[in-house]
């Protein structure tokens, strides 16, 4: 008798996300002189998270390890490593697990005379996250989740350009000196890049849009970044993508329900935005919604229409996914993207700098 | 928070100035708002602009109203356009009112299509807010209008039943709570203006709940003597046109002077703050939109050439006026002169 083997499933490799702390986990302002000193002296329980970001990262832990597969979570953080504790205090009060944390050694800078290295954290953050890949599991796909009020989105597509070997130390050099980044940086930035080049890991990269900075903006990045108002969408295109389950992007539409005084009506909103936006496809939206809706975070379907009224939804419902599927297609084109037209709109100053000198 | 549906395609700045209005209103408001349009293009437009997308969905609608189009042919053949689907919408219960900035003939023939007539209200009125003087403190620096052109001609009947939802409006949205009732008139004498005139004079008078201040001619408009102004739609459309078009002309002969003189250029610039003021008040984007009364369902029509702003506050004053629950008391102002 021929007997049956049962195949197994091939292990899914590591998961590594990589999260930036102000704007993005916590509900830092420092837009004043006085702010930045509150924030400075705050106790862990003074912190603000941002509305789901707690629950994302447990649910992002949790759907890993139903699937068998680790999932690191560390953050990289500009802030200086005196607020460390009160850091680690917030993460400890909201149960987030963690498997690292990396601050900006801010105090080193001042005694070097590295002024400009204060407000510059472009070289700080690629260095540390290249020093972070390094450490992990060679085979790891990574996460990124940033926020739209300093470089997120262009550091983190320089790093996952530079870590799959589609820009190569010739071309990012000259963006990096535009940028302004410390030579000594730029250069520890290119040899950690050396090292970890090779695997194109980088999978997403996600940026809350806490200053509410149009979307638009972030066309110039490619598919792979998606500009997210919630950390609800965030957790309806990772369970797209397949690393979350329904349920977990439930758990994180509670949370924001809960303690957010988010709407159900709000959070299907929020999903449509997605799907118009090309970032989710319609067929995924749907089967999301399915199951969504039982689960009380999405509004209950309005009684069930006549006949007639079924068939001209479902033409809608038809025609909306041939739109939606237009848009996704024209988004999703690869293309190499141009850090030339990324730096004249978001650094004008360094362009022109660079102009002048030239 | 009331759901308003928003017609994007409506209005000479359609869609880029609608969709940054309603925007606008996403980021400062809890009003969530249904855009009806060309959903790629309404889409364009938002992702170049901060909003917050939990209180904006879209409605795709593929046809729309021009500015110049024939009503009652657009009605026949347009069924698919952005200001019908989106007064469906309100019908169908989908969202509390509807604000547009299109085609006012169409916005007319389309809510008296679609939607009901308060119970024994004859005809719709297009009621509009415009800035006059004030006579005591306390008093609101607008009037209010009815009818702004929606009914051409008017009988007596008409003209009392806009008086009373003019006064049940202006009661739930300016709180006053017991607005000043005139009657545009060629003189101040009750026998003045013809049958019409005269009738609806007598019977505005009879009305206790009414406070009915007569006869008001046309010095009298830009003063406080009334806070709700009644008239036939024929001469609500030129008062109104004749207010924007004076504020217009303050405006080009200022910078007129200034051009020609230089101490007419430095007398200017003194009196800067106290002209700023005068913009504003006589800056119909601060004042939303004109309300079409008298059916159960509400519509906000906004100025053609309304910009972000116009549409913003036209959102705001539709939501206050779903909330305030104005079609309720106007019905109720109705049934008790019945």
């Amino acid at each position: 008798m021929r007997r049956l083997r049962r195949r197994t499933p091939p292990a899914l490799p590591p998961l590594l996300c990589r999260w930036d702390l102000d704007k993005t986990y916590l509900r830092s302002e420092f837009d004043s002189l006085r702010q930045l000193l509150r924030t400075a002296f705050e106790r862990g329980e003074d912190k603000v998270d941002v509305p789901g970001v707690a629950a994302l990262i447990k649910a992002i832990k949790a759907a890993a390890e139903r699937r068998g597969r680790g999932a690191l979570v560390h953050f990289v953080s500009a802030s200086p490593p005196q607020i460390g504790r009160a850091i680690r205090d917030k993460l400890a009060l909201d149960g987030v697990p963690y498997d690292g944390i990396v601050f900006k050694n801010q105090l080193a800078n001042i005694r070097r005379g590295k002024l400009r290295n204060l407000r510059e954290h472009v070289g700080f953050k690629l260095v540390e996250l290249f020093r972070g890949r390094l450490a992990a599991p060679a085979e790891s796909r990574e996460l990124l989740f940033g926020d739209d009020w300093e470089s997120d989105s262009l550091i983190y597509s320089l790093y996952a350009d530079l870590l799959a070997c589609r820009l190569d130390a010739d071309a990012v050099v000259p963006i990096l000196r535009r940028i302004g980044v410390d030579p000594l940086l730029v250069d520890e930035a290119v040899a950690l890049a050396g090292r970890a080049a090779g695997p194109d890991a980088v999978d997403r990269i996600f940026i809350n849009l806490e200053r509410r900075t149009p979307p638009a903006t972030f066309r110039l990045f490619g598919p792979r970044v998606v500009p997210t108002f919630n950390y609800f969408q965030t957790a309806v295109v990772l369970a797209a993508d397949g690393v979350l389950d329904a349920e977990d992007v439930a758990t994180v539409a509670r949370s924001l329900v809960e303690t957010a005084g988010y709407a159900p009506r709000g959070l299907e909103n929020s999903l449509h935005d997605l799907v118009r936006r090309g970032a989710v496809a319609p067929p995924a939206a749907e089967r999301l919604t399915a199951a969504l809706r039982p689960a009380g975070v999405l509004p209950p379907l309005a009684a069930s229409p006549g006949r007639w009224r079924r068939i001209v939804a479902t033409f809608a419902r038809l025609r909306g996914r041939r739109r939606a599927a237009d848009v996704a297609a024209a988004r999703s084109e690869p293309a190499a993207i141009d850090y030339e037209a990324i730096l004249a709109r978001l650094r004008p100053g360094a362009a022109d700098a660079e102009g002048r000198r030239a | 928070m009331p759901t308003i549906a928003v017609d994007a395609m409506g209005g000479d700045h359609a869609p880029g100035e609608i969709v940054r209005g309603v925007a606008q209103v996403s980021l400062t408001t809890d009003i969530e708002c249904l855009l009806v349009g060309d959903e790629r293009r309404i889409q364009d437009v938002l992702e170049s602009v901060p909003y917050n997308p939990e209180h904006i969905s879209i409605v795709h609608a593929r046809d729309v109203v021009g500015m110049a189009d024939d009503p009652h042919e657009a009605l026949k053949t347009r069924k698919d356009a952005s200001l019908f689907v989106g007064i469906r919408a309100v019908v169908d219960g989908r969202a509390g009112a509807m604000v547009s900035a299109g085609n006012t003939g169409a916005a007319v023939l389309g809510c008296a299509r679609h939607f009901r007539l308060i119970k024994g209200i004859k005809r719709a009125a297009l009621a509009s807010v415009y800035p006059r003087s004030t006579e005591y403190a306390g008093q609101d620096p607008l009037a209010l209008l009815v009818d702004a052109g929606a009914t051409v001609r008017c009988d007596a009947d008409e003209l009392v039943q806009f008086a009373l939802m003019g006064s049940a409006y202006a009661r739930r949205i300016s709180k006053v709570p017991s607005p000043r009732v005139g009657l545009v008139n060629m003189g101040s004498e009750e026998t003045k203006g013809g049958d019409a005139l005269v009738d609806a004079y007598r019977r505005l008078r009879r009305i206790p709940a009414l406070n009915f201040v007569g006869n008001v001619e046309g010095h009298d408009l830009v003063r406080g003597r009334a806070d709700v102004i009644v008239c036939e739609g024929f001469v609500g459309n030129v008062v109104l046109k004749l207010v924007e078009g004076v504020a217009e002309v303050f405006g080009d002969v200022a910078r007129a002077a200034a051009q020609r003189r230089v101490s007419w250029r430095l007398g200017l610039a003194l009196l800067s703050r106290e002209l700023e003021r005068l913009r504003e008040l006589t800056d119909y984007t601060q004042y939303g939109g004109s309300p079409i009364l008298g059916f159960e369902q509400l519509f906000i029509k906004c100025h053609g050439r309304s910009n972000a702003r116009a549409v913003a506050n036209a959102v705001k004053v539709a939501a206050k006026a779903v909330r305030d629950r104005v079609p309720a008391e106007i019905a109720d102002a109705v049934a008790l002169f019945r």
